[in-house]
């Protein structure tokens, strides 16, 4: 491990326990691509009898299909409502990253350049929020939110519990870019007679471009990812969202594989890319946040 | 004393804060007094209609046949199916139409008399149809009357429009009709647990009558029909809206004469006492004690005519339908000799008569008062903490404090406004839920009596004693121990072990592929990176289900690789230890990437001429790595590993995923448990409670951990 030294350890057992990991780590998600391309629902490729021999047993444990179709991605579309369940996840992920992007921006940028009574508290009071285990907040929410507000399987209500996730780790991020901003910016503004909107909205704001993108396409994968508050809050099939939806495949007695393989490639892929390229500010702001809390 | 200040004027501030705090005490008394009485006319209605269903069952308990085997059992405990449709007019009203429409009824009647009760053999279904048919012509009110046979899942008789011609009663119910049918049985179970309970000594815990109020104001009431002490039916009716349900109008003028009086009697002392801060303050702590004793007196006089008033109804009510019922059992022909039992017709859900009505049919007054003074107590102890909260707010106002507020808020509005729609959002949205979660836990609150007000629900410490006083953890058999796995300590234990195991495994492998990653001169580094990460860039939901399909038991490749290798196929899921393997497998392959990336960026940072020197200095491989790489891994892997302590304590989805705690929750987490006392059993308070336990469990620990990690950095310095 030791770099200055290289040369004088063999590099392969490195590369042949690195070759096994990412063997075990691929081997998952190429059942995944199998199953979604086998045309079939089952979870096996093929049918074992107990007498099979070690050729046909290798066979059933190789990922790949026996022949490629696209079947079950048409039928996924064609036949289920899984084109509905996407557009039920990107109305509830856009809306809440709008909303909570928007809320965090402005209570974020008074938080970095206003100093004022009860700015600790109310920066706390995020932190500790996010301390609320989830299954707790649940609990009032689900009656606040169905019972009292009527808001079961709508859009509004599990946006609205997005938002209140959302929120919090967006503030943090977003302050800690805002404090990066030198001032004299602002301050030359204010002289010139910019308003305080025209300076957050017209100078900060464009300033503060990369946080944003960044904190909005975390909220936005957090919504699109989210499976339990989008189960417990979304009863009618209808409004299930994507995560829903891929379990009520798989779920209870039900065992639509292929529908579930296919469907996760769909749902997935898109968020993996954007994540292998985010990865690196989700790790700088966490462990920041952890530091700070 | 003479303030010396003159800008913040005492007697000002008094009189403001006397005058906001006189506001918000009857302001608020005044709501509450009027949803009070908007409450009690609406129970009143659910009560009326009760009571017609109680005749209802009454009415057709008579109509019973006389051979056991016969279908008659539906009237016997009939409670409070009743609707509340039927106002007092009505009630009144019917004398004329019933000639009207006895006159033309009548006859058919008779006829079906001679054929049907007369002998009395042929068709006992028959009968109750008649009875019922009788007693919907002479309620007008009444929309529908449904009676349900569990023997053979019929309709026995119906007077819903919809069950016309091909739909007619008698008929079988059909598949669409499956929620009238459950609600029968869950009426039934209600019976039974009752009567359970009830030879154990306890109150009776579950409704025996289902009130529902429909979307147009009517209710659907509906409750179980006995025959031989076994519930063998249903009975429903639907009642059309009822107009005493509307609250009568609001009498402001006390209200208002409570609030101003006081405020203009401080304005004359204010006169004679001019700026003395104490005296004020005692003047106005007095005059609002006066103005809220007053407004208090008012408000239970009213609350106690509204009581009166509507017990004076219920109880018209009674004798109304005493005199209808009395009038169809004689024409009936069914003209028991033994009198009607009108005091047992105003029950509660548990159908537990309320006494209000006597035998006879009039008003029991000695019951009322008694309730009435019941009534008066609750109101004085809201009262009494109105005027608590008044004070606070008077004396906040009175000394100032309001005013420095409100400076501030003036002075950094800007701050503020920035600040508000966020604050507001989670306020609204997590605060409030947070503590009304917390109320939650000291109630029994379940799906049907969350909409009752927190007092009548409240049970105090019951949940939290319930959870943490059973140690009944494992018992001994003769097979040895066995272990209840809905225990909160095997649970809990059950979570430590799976939160220590899971963060050893993918620390481990985190650190041991990041030192590898970090080897220099590697090959192929780039796209080992990549790949080892996916299984942090999967979504947990999709990794969870297609492990939970891996694990499975005849058609999942693990067990089919298991079988090349010579090994039997295993039940992953029926047995704690190889469920445990199965969700540790599945969480490890999650975990380890987030371990590793943040392992890796730390171990890219040091600098690499500390290991130069260090070589100069003869240090071995194995003294390098302690004195330089694991120190410098410490400050990004210890936030690290205290939240990935935290994702795995609370890790949701792969235990409800994957093992969904099989077998019969042995490898339930407190969270996932947590949740499915809440959204599978519905039990909200006693969810509450486990999930207050598990959040003061996450906060010790993280006091524990804060500290811990400042001591370790303190020693480190």
């Amino acid at each position: 491990m030791n770099r200055k030294r290289s040369g004088e350890l063999p590099h392969w057992p490195l590369h042949l326990f690195l070759l096994l990991m990412v063997v075990i780590t691929l081997y998952p998600l190429s059942w995944v691509l199998t199953i979604a391309f086998s045309g079939g629902q089952s979870l096996a490729i093929s049918n074992l009898q107990p007498g099979a021999g070690l050729s046909e047993r290798l066979r059933a444990i190789t990922p790949w299909p026996e022949h490629f179709s696209a079947s079950n991605f048409q039928s996924l579309f064609a036949d289920q409502p899984f084109a509905r369940w996407l557009l039920n996840s990107a109305v509830v992920a856009a809306a809440t990253t709008f909303l909570g992007v928007f809320l965090a921006s402005t209570a974020a940028y008074a938080f970095s350049r206003f100093r004022f009574p009860g700015r600790r508290a109310g920066l706390m009071s995020f932190l500790v929020s996010q301390m609320f285990p989830g299954v707790l907040m649940m609990i009032p929410l689900y009656i606040i939110i169905v019972q009292w507000l009527g808001l079961g399987s709508s859009y509004i209500g599990l946006v609205l519990v997005y938002t209140v996730t959302a929120i919090p780790f967006c503030v943090w991020m977003m302050k800690g870019y805002f404090d990066t901003i030198p001032r004299e910016l602002e301050e030359s503004a204010l002289i010139d007679g910019a308003s305080q909107a025209m300076i957050f909205f017209r100078i900060v704001l464009p300033l503060a471009k990369p946080a944003v993108a960044v904190t909005a396409l975390f909220s936005f994968m957090t919504a699109w990812n989210e499976f339990i508050q989008a189960a417990t809050f979304m009863n009618k099939e209808e409004m299930y969202t994507a995560p829903v939806g891929l379990r009520f495949f798989v779920g209870g007695y039900s065992q639509q594989w292929g529908y579930f393989a296919a469907g996760s490639i769909v749902a997935a892929i898109p968020i993996m890319i954007l994540f292998m390229f985010l990865q690196k500010y989700l790790v700088s702001g966490l462990t920041a946040g952890a530091v700070k809390g | 004393m003479r303030s010396l200040v003159r800008p913040p004027s005492h007697r000002r501030r008094f009189l403001i804060g006397l005058a906001c705090a006189l506001f918000f005490g009857i302001g608020v008394g005044l709501a509450l007094l009027i949803a009070a009485r908007t409450a009690e006319r609406h129970q009143l209605a659910a009560r009326e209609a009760v009571v017609t269903l109680s005749a209802l069952s009454e009415l057709l308990d008579r109509v019973e046949a006389p051979p056991p085997a016969a279908e008659g059992g539906l009237g016997d405990e009939l409670s409070a199916l009743g609707e509340t449709g039927e106002p007092e007019a009505p009630a009144a009203e019917p004398a004329p139409p019933q000639e009207e429409e006895g006159g033309m009824g009548l006859g058919d009647e008779l006829a079906a008399l001679e054929g049907g009760a007369e002998t009395a053999q042929p068709e006992p279904g028959e009968a109750v149809r008649r009875a019922v048919a009788r007693f919907a012509t002479e309620h007008p009110e009444l929309r529908s009357i449904r009676v349900v046979t569990f023997e053979g899942i019929r309709l026995e008789a119906s007077t819903d429009p919809a069950d016309t011609d091909a739909r007619a009663a008698p008929r079988r119910l059909e598949r669409e009709e499956k929620d009238v049918y459950d609600l029968g049985q869950r009426l039934r179970a209600a019976v039974e647990e009752n009567r359970e309970t009830k030879a154990d000594g306890g109150a009776p815990v579950s409704e025996e009558i289902s009130i529902r109020e429909l979307p147009d104001g009517g209710f659907s009431v509906a409750g179980p029909v006995e025959r031989g002490g076994a519930v063998a039916g249903m009975v429903q009716i639907r009642v059309a809206p009822n107009p005493v349900v509307k609250p009568p109008a609001p009498a402001w003028l006390p209200a208002l004469l409570a609030w101003l009086a006081p405020v203009a009697v401080l304005v004359l002392l204010g006169l004679v006492l001019g700026e003395r801060r104490t005296l004020l303050a005692a003047a106005a702590l007095v005059l609002l004690a006066a103005g809220l004793f007053g407004f208090s007196r008012w408000a239970l006089g009213v609350q106690e005519a509204e009581r009166r008033d509507t017990a004076r109804q219920l109880a018209a009510h009674v004798n109304a339908q005493q005199k209808t019922t009395g009038h169809l059992l004689a024409e009936l022909g069914l003209g028991g000799a033994s009198p009607l039992h009108p005091e047992r017709w105003d029950v509660d859900v548990y159908r537990v008569p309320r006494e209000l009505v006597t035998a006879k049919g009039t008003l029991d007054e000695g019951r009322l008062g008694e309730q009435i003074r019941l009534d008066a107590g609750r109101l004085t102890r809201s009262v009494a903490v109105l005027a608590v909260l008044a004070l606070a707010l008077l004396a906040f106002v009175g000394f100032g404090a309001a005013a420095a507020v409100g400076r501030n808020l003036v002075y950094y509005r800007v701050a503020y406004a920035y600040t508000l729609p966020g604050i507001l959002a989670m306020i609204l949205l997590s605060f409030f839920p947070f503590f009304y979660g917390i109320v939650l836990s000291f109630t029994n609150a379940n799906i049907y009596n969350s909409n009752k007000s927190i007092t009548d629900i409240w049970v105090g410490l019951d949940n939290f004693i319930s959870i943490l006083s059973d140690f009944s953890i494992a018992r001994s058999t003769p097979d040895g121990l066995v272990f209840n796995y809905q225990n909160f300590y095997w649970t809990l234990g059950f979570n430590v072990v799976w939160t220590i195991a899971n963060v050893a495994i993918g620390v481990t492998l985190g650190l041991i592929l990041a030192l590898m990653l970090n080897t220099r001169g590697l090959a192929f580094r780039p796209i080992y990176r990549v790949l080892l990460i996916l299984p942090w860039a999967v979504p947990t939901y999709i990794t969870a289900l297609i492990f939970k399909g891996m694990f499975h038991q005849q058609f999942g490749v693990i067990n089919q690789i298991r079988q090349i290798v010579g090994l039997d196929p295993v039940a992953w899921f029926n047995g704690p230890l190889t469920s445990f393997a199965a969700v540790l497998t599945t969480n490890g392959y999650l975990s380890f990437s987030f371990m590793m990336v943040v392992s890796l960026g730390a171990l890219q940072s040091i600098p690499s001429d500390l290991y130069e020197a260090a070589k100069v200095d003869g240090a071995s491989r194995w003294q390098q790595f302690r004195a330089i790489t694991l120190p410098s891994l410490r400050p990004a892997l210890v936030p690290a590993i205290i939240l990935s302590v935290i994702w795995t304590f609370n890790q949701f989805n792969v235990i409800f995923l994957v093992s969904a705690g099989e077998p019969a929750g042995a490898t339930e987490i407190l969270i996932t448990q947590g949740y499915r006392m809440a959204f599978e059993q519905y039990r909200y308070g006693y969810a509450a409670a486990y999930s207050m336990v598990i959040f003061v469990i996450l906060l010790a620990y993280g006091i524990f951990q804060n500290r811990a990690t400042r001591a370790t950095e303190a020693i480190g310095e």
